[in-house]
């Protein structure tokens, strides 16, 4: 058995047995909802049918319900869709890119991470749909066969790299969770009393055995699968900022959007884990698997990428400068001091500022710090891709069109609705689903429980 | 020769048997047992329908029926049974013909598609006004407006017209038997068929009085020319041989006289040696001072004492001149100097309605030698003939009650006459009333009989509008409605028989002499103009020539402009007419309320325009909200004691201080759904000059305009490229029109040769471009309304263009100069974000430049790399095409053109109700104007200019047809076609005998923002200024 050394904080903490892991995690899914997941769940799905109407009010009548114009051309819904892109980036991250470096602690939080991203995923998947002029014609996107003669889709379009991206990056992560629940489903079938929620489970778990030539596969798989999506989660957010990179646009047209951008959504990823688990542990009393020690990594890495995010808010300032051109200087000009300055002060607080607290470990061991500090970093998240949609459009090369941007209820409307949407699909998922991927972090229980570690210890000394 | 033969369907029918009489009674040949189905109650109650059964039923039921309304509705078209000779459908026919609506005068052609006017053309044969404006390309809407009256009403009541011409015939003879005025009021009347009609007519009432009425009115010039030249018209202004044009008050590039000079100044302007100057002298930013190479800011009142001022220093006289300030001195010395320096060859114009300052600007150009030869007596102008005076007076008759009987045709007085003059009071005390209007305006409500006018499309006419041309106007569709034309009815009232046409062509044959090789009638209604001699036999009813003519008393014109300098107290206030709207003749013209302003760029509005010093003294605003859209303050406006409520200021870059300017033609109230409650109208604090001191304003709240441009100067960037004539003339081209230069490992390299991406063949097919010269532009807008014909381009009413939203192809950007730049900057020591904070202001006498805009159909087009379904993409002939079947929406290739040009269908213009009233294609006449050549298209698509494809695919059939390349010519867009001053040209540059290839070949020649690599077909040539 992996030996881990007493130094390194336990990742279980309490008296734990096997036997209580799975308590613990199937305990969501065996008792009844409180009366605050009632709560919460029927504000989101209040929220997420306003934006039902607000998307069908949309379509039915024309883009023109939003507040965009001729020059600004995407705001809110791109904004949106790049938003809900990068918060799908940290579950992948967790999961895979951790478990090829052997990351034992991602195991309690990469099961609602990837839930998280899965569903942000959705509400991303959302936007690119309803932004078009003709969403019955959406298809065309697609290169499929068709009646048109040689008619093909456009492959020198971002746009559509885009489809590709995220369609790849959203079918690889929900493969990948699935085939991490598969276990567990299986456990809670092995548990449940009630023959429908028994037939369910059943179904879901593909008839897992538990034989070691399950688990061999089901090794194999995860491991297949993490190599699988390492590289999109570099590549979707990658591709996403492309839509501005290969552009003409003095403040999209940057080398510098790539790296940045993953970087900006690793940031907000982290952030929005933070955001969901706080809750979660405290709801659900995890309290134990979801330790103060898994909080602070996570700020760490929030800290980091922040501050990567900040070096590239100052490089392009100082491209604008150094690249001699009037437009890319007026630009950057403009998003500092222009009418949007407002944008560009709360994105610079929120993303590059507030992140610094966390090289205090007093604060980013607070949870109600963490948690506040997750939330305005989602804020300052969505500032920025305001600033880069918006300030770079309204004014562009011609005083002449150059214009602003103010969003109507439905641009509100439908970006509350995809909040809404989020939290109905992350509450269901939180009381039907295992939250914590509770077959794979019992292998580490031995190693990194608190009880265990202390037994070592305890031989140790004698 | 009729038969009566009789067929039989069988034997028994022939021999008429009983039965067959039975059978013809009954409608169903056997009897349809409904009662031994229905009635027999215990039966149908037995009978099983079982529930499956039913469910069978209505499954089937519910299904087929689904399936029958998927059927598309049957439009029945009916074919021809005979096909008109000249009717191909699919080919266009053209027309000439003549357009004049009591202000605007124009020779055009019309194209006809199926029997349907569809678009306006200038005539190219034509010598006087053959070019097009805004107002003129937009008739063809006003045609299918169904705001139009439709059929004769009496009392709000429909009659016929045969009973209501024969009841106003006898109810005038009545009142003209109790020895009272028989008043005839129209507008300017330039046809000689029609004056001898109203001649005839007038015959038949011993007191009868034909009133000439001109909303914006031209009546103190016209009663100087008559004491002077004897004649009640104006001279002819010979631009084209002006080396100097000095306008004061002056907008002749807008309204002025209703003579188009716009094409003669496009000529005298090329830029060169011997390229004329223009200096405006004026209080408001007209169309004509931004053209200007030096503007002087002047108050209305002191423009009199200004063309004293001048005289003086020309003539050497010392005649009394108003109290001017020592900076407008110093200009006026720097204008005399000029004017001395280019005698009889410059041209100073009078604006305003007013006897003293047209008699001055006479004696000036006097002086100068500049009569005949530039302001040719010799040819006069008789486009307005309005005499404000005899319309007061017979005001005051009619309140006296010694009219008995008025008819107004084509008039609204009630809306054009300020109220203080009793208009409507006046004509209730008038017996008979009777109007012939397009419309149930503001005055025909006060008349007993509303007869319905055709427009002109569909009337036949004839016109002297000078004293030299002579033209024809001729139906292109049969009237839309129960209408007619006055001269049908004047013809009817004096016991004429035949047609109109008859007449028309029978008073041709008889009096008009036309020169220039003996036209036929047939030749020319075929042209639709030719030169004339002498004035046809029929004399103006209105003028009465003297024997000779008094010399001009100077002193006496002086002392009334001196008055008029030392008498004018508090604000001044100048009338003006705006390019879309006009007079408001054709106000409900959604394409012409929705054209921009050239100027401040606003549309469905009229307002006051203010300096931004006095808007700072009298605290108004003007703000842009979070959107973009335009706030601002209005105002309760008070001329010489009437006031106006709510209106609207824009604060105008150039505005002289102390005065506000103020267009007319706004504030209809039964005009029609587009026009109505659009503005405010000013005529109603107006008197008949164009002029008045003693305005105040009041703030009044906060009124929302809709404007398309919110950045008004060009941030120091270049993107009109400007140069000063000696700099043109004198330094190499690399100095005033520098390509920009990328340093690379090769070396520096311009856009062309540093290059992404592999080139499309553009050697094998004609590959189109266009120029756009940028010193020929006059900003006026009819390439935008020629584009908005052609193009369907839909109207999105004021709502939607506050929402930066507007659909037009072409837009013509216009751009102040700002005090800031980057030596200044440099000089001050001021930093970046301040400098770029003032670049933003305009100056406050600022240059203005104009720059038409439309798709630069780059050849390496930043559009066509991001669709992602390759909506968008390019020609072998160097177009960038809109495939608007394929495109889905996603605005993608709108963010990145650097031009800005691209527009989206937001909404669903064609069907949504917020846009009934003023999108055309809703209503089921305007439907109509529709090009059948050019898809509508449908929400969700972006679409854009694209050098009209129909026109280019027309050129290219048409060539091959007759086994030819296409040739320079072949192929014009419309708003080159529509350019008064030809600054847009287009053609194939791998003609190398073209005008394009010329054009390219210019120094002037340059690419919009070239450094962005996107290798244009559009190009500017640089505009060049005059300056001293």
């Amino acid at each position: 058995m992996h030996y881990e050394s007493p130094i390194r904080e336990p990742l279980i903490l309490g008296d734990k047995s096997y036997h209580d892991i799975t308590v613990d995690v199937a305990k969501p899914v065996e008792t009844t909802a409180p009366r605050s997941w009632w709560v919460a769940f029927s504000l989101a799905l209040v929220l997420f049918l306003w934006g039902v109407g607000c998307i069908l009010y949309t379509i039915g009548t024309g883009i023109g319900v939003w507040g965009l114009n001729k020059t600004v051309g995407w705001a809110w819904d791109i904004t949106n869709f790049v938003w809900w892109v990068g918060i799908g980036h940290a579950g992948t991250l967790i999961s895979a890119i951790l478990l090829l470096f052997k990351q034992k602690w991602r195991l309690s939080i990469n099961r609602s991470a990837e839930a998280m991203t899965i569903f942000s995923v959705i509400q991303a998947a959302l936007f690119p749909g309803i932004h078009m002029g003709r969403i019955w014609n959406a298809y065309f996107v697609f290169p499929i066969p068709n009646q048109f003669g040689s008619l093909w889709v456009n492959f020198n379009s971002p746009l559509l790299w885009d489809v590709f991206a995220i369609s790849t990056y959203f079918s690889v992560s929900l493969v990948f969770w699935y085939v991490g629940l598969i276990p567990d489903f299986a456990m809670i079938r092995d548990r449940a009393i009630r023959p429908v929620q028994k037939h369910i489970y059943t179904i879901l778990s593909f008839g897992w055995g538990g034989r070691a030539k399950h688990w061999q596969r089901f090794e194999e798989v995860s491991l297949i699968l993490a190599g699988l999506a390492t590289p999109l989660v570099l590549s979707v957010h990658t591709i996403v900022s492309m839509d501005f990179a290969t552009s003409v646009i003095p403040g999209w047209h940057t080398t510098i959007f790539p790296p940045y951008f993953v970087a900006g959504a690793i940031f907000s990823g982290f952030a929005m884990v933070q955001t969901l688990l706080i809750i979660t542990r405290k709801l659900f009393h995890l309290e134990d698997y979801i330790t103060i020690q898994h909080v602070e990594m996570m700020n760490i890495i929030i800290m980091v990428t922040g501050s990567i995010v900040g070096v590239a808010y100052l490089t392009e300032l100082f491209i604008a400068w150094y690249s001699g051109v009037e437009y890319e200087q007026y630009a950057f000009l403009n998003r500092a001091t222009g009418p949007y300055w407002w944008a560009y002060l709360s994105m610079m607080t929120c993303n590059v500022f507030s992140p610094q607290f966390m090289w205090f470990k007093k604060l980013r061991t607070n949870l109600i710090f963490t948690f506040i500090l997750s939330i305005v970093v989602n804020i300052g998240m969505w500032f920025e891709r305001f600033v880069i949609i918006v300030t770079s459009l309204h004014r562009d090369y011609l005083p002449s069109s150059w214009s602003m941007f103010s969003p109507t209820f439905v641009d509100i409307g439908i970006f509350l609705g995809t909040i809404g949407f989020f939290f109905v699909l992350f509450l269901l998922y939180a009381r039907t689903f295992p939250v914590i991927a509770q077959a794979e972090l019992k292998t580490a229980l031995k190693s990194s429980g608190e009880n265990y570690k202390k037994e070592h210890a305890n031989h140790g000394h004698h | 020769m009729a038969t009566n033969k009789k067929y039989w369907k069988a034997f028994e029918d022939l021999v008429d048997a009983p039965v067959v009489q039975k059978l013809r009674e009954n409608e169903f040949a056997e009897e349809i047992p409904v009662e031994d189905f229905l009635g027999d109650k215990q039966k149908l109650e037995s009978s099983s329908t079982t529930r499956r059964d039913f469910l069978k039923y209505l499954g089937f039921s519910t299904a087929a029926a689904t399936l029958a309304a998927c059927e598309a509705p049957i439009i029945e078209s009916i074919p021809y049974v005979v096909k008109p000779e000249e009717l191909i459908p699919g080919i266009p026919n053209f027309y000439a013909t003549t357009y004049f609506d009591g202000f605007d005068f124009a020779s055009v052609l019309v194209k006809t598609r199926e029997g349907r006017p569809i678009k306006i053309e200038p005539n190219p044969e034509a010598t006087f006004n053959g070019t097009t404006s805004a107002r003129i390309q937009g008739t063809v809407l006003s045609l299918y407006d169904s705001g139009r009256l439709q059929g004769p009403m009496k009392d709000g009541q429909s009659t016929n017209w045969d009973s209501a011409l024969a009841e106003i015939k006898k109810e005038l003879t009545t009142q003209a038997g109790n020895g009272k005025q028989v008043v005839l009021l129209t507008g300017t009347v330039i046809s000689p068929s029609l004056k001898a009609l109203i001649a005839e007519f007038a015959a038949i009432f011993p007191n009868f009085r034909h009133v000439t009425h001109d909303a914006v009115s031209a009546s103190g010039k016209l009663d100087f020319y008559q004491k002077t030249i004897g004649k009640r018209a104006l001279p002819f202004i010979n631009l084209s041989k002006a080396k100097l044009i000095v306008g004061v008050g002056a907008d002749f590039l807008g309204d002025h006289t209703g003579q188009a000079m716009m094409k003669e100044y496009g000529m005298v302007r090329k830029p060169g040696k011997g390229m004329a100057r223009h200096i405006q002298v004026e209080a408001n930013m007209t169309l004509t001072g931004s053209n200007a190479d030096k503007r002087v800011k002047l108050k209305p009142s002191m423009h009199g004492s200004a063309l004293t001022y001048i005289y003086n220093g020309v003539s050497g006289s010392s005649l009394s001149v108003g109290a001017l300030d020592d900076m407008a001195k110093k200009q006026l010395d720097a204008i005399i100097k000029e004017l001395q320096a280019n005698r009889g060859q410059s041209v100073v114009m009078a604006g305003g309605n007013d006897e003293a300052s047209e008699a001055m600007a006479f004696a000036i150009n006097k002086a100068l030698g500049n009569v005949p030869s530039v302001v040719d007596t010799d040819h006069l102008v008789y486009l307005r003939q309005g005499d404000d005076k005899a319309v007061s007076s017979m005001v005051n008759d009619m309140k006296s009650g010694s009219v008995g009987g008025i008819i107004t045709v084509g008039v609204n007085p009630n809306y054009t006459l300020n109220p203080s003059l009793g208009y409507a009071e006046a004509v209730a005390k008038v017996p008979v009333r009777a109007t012939f209007t397009d419309r149930l305006d503001e005055s025909a409500g006060l008349m007993t009989y509303a007869l319905p006018l055709t427009h002109f499309l569909e009337s036949w006419g004839d016109a002297m509008p000078t004293s030299k041309t002579y033209a024809l106007s001729q139906p292109t569709i049969r009237p839309l409605f129960n209408t007619k034309q006055f001269e049908e009815a004047l013809m009817v009232w004096i016991g004429k028989d035949g047609s109109y046409y008859d007449y028309l062509k029978s008073y041709y044959n008889q009096n008009i002499d036309v020169t220039l090789g003996s036209k036929g009638w047939n030749q020319v209604l075929h042209d639709g103009v030719a030169m004339v001699a002498e004035e046809p036999v029929a004399e103006d009813t209105n003028t009465n020539p003297e024997e000779e003519a008094p010399a001009m008393d100077l002193s006496g014109a002086a002392a009334t402009l001196k008055k008029m300098a030392d008498g004018a107290k508090g604000m001044e206030i100048t009338f003006y007419t705006k390019a879309g709207v006009g007079t408001g003749v054709q106000a409900n013209n959604p394409w012409l309320q929705e054209l921009p302003d050239p100027i401040t760029r606003i549309s469905w509005d009229n307002y006051i325009t203010i300096s931004r010093k006095d808007a700072e003294e009298l605290g108004l605003f003007n703000e842009y909200n979070s959107a973009g859209a335009l706030n601002g303050s209005k105002v309760t406006l008070t001329v010489g004691g009437q006031t106006l409520e709510n209106v609207p200021v824009i604060i105008q870059p150039g505005q002289t201080h102390g005065t506000i300017g103020l267009a007319v033609g706004y504030g209809r109230t039964h005009s029609g759904k587009a026009a109505n409650g659009v503005g405010v109208n000013a005529y109603s604090v107006m008197n008949s000059g164009s002029w008045a001191s003693d305005a105040s304003i009041a703030d009044a709240g906060e009124h929302e305009f809709a404007t398309i441009q919110i950045g008004h100067t060009m941030m120091g960037r270049k993107i009109v490229n400007e140069v000063s004539l000696s700099d043109f003339l004198s330094k190499d081209v690399s100095e005033w029109n520098e390509k920009p230069v990328f340093e690379t490992y090769r070396g520096p390299l311009t856009a062309d040769e540093t290059n992404l991406w592999d080139d499309f063949d553009h050697e094998t097919m004609p590959m189109w471009n266009m120029s756009i010269d940028l010193n020929s532009c006059i900003g006026c807008g009819a390439c935008v309304v020629a584009c908005h014909l052609e193009n369907n381009v839909p109207v999105v009413g004021k709502q939607e263009v506050r929402n930066l939203r507007d659909m037009h192809w072409l837009r013509i950007d216009r751009y102040y100069s700002s005090d800031m730049n980057e030596e200044v900057a440099a000089e001050q020591g001021i930093g970046a974000i301040d400098k770029f904070q003032a670049m933003e202001e305009p100056a406050e006498s600022p240059e203005v430049v104009f720059q038409p805009v439309m798709c630069q159909h780059c050849n390496h087009a930043p559009c066509e790399t991001v669709c992602p379904v390759a909506a968008t993409s390019h020609s072998a002939e160097g177009l960038n095409h809109m495939a608007y079947n394929r495109c889905i929406g996603t605005r993608y290739c709108a963010n990145n053109c650097p031009y800005k040009v691209r527009r989206f269908n937001w909404f669903n213009y064609i069907g949504n109700e917020k846009f009934a009233d003023v999108n055309p294609t809703q209503d089921q006449y305007g439907k109509m104007v529709l090009n059948p050549d050019v898809t509508v298209r449908s929400r969700g698509v972006m679409e854009k200019c694209s050098m009209c494809i129909q026109r280019i695919q027309l050129g290219k059939l048409e060539a091959k047809k007759e086994g030819r390349p296409v040739k320079d010519g072949d192929v014009i867009t419309a708003c080159a076609q529509a350019c008064p001053t030809h600054a847009i040209t287009f053609g194939n540059v791998n003609d190398k005998e073209s005008v394009i290839t010329q054009a390219k070949e210019d120094h002037r020649a340059y690419h919009l923002l070239e450094e962005v690599g996107t290798q244009p077909s559009v190009f500017y040539q640089t505009k060049v200024r005059n300056r001293a």
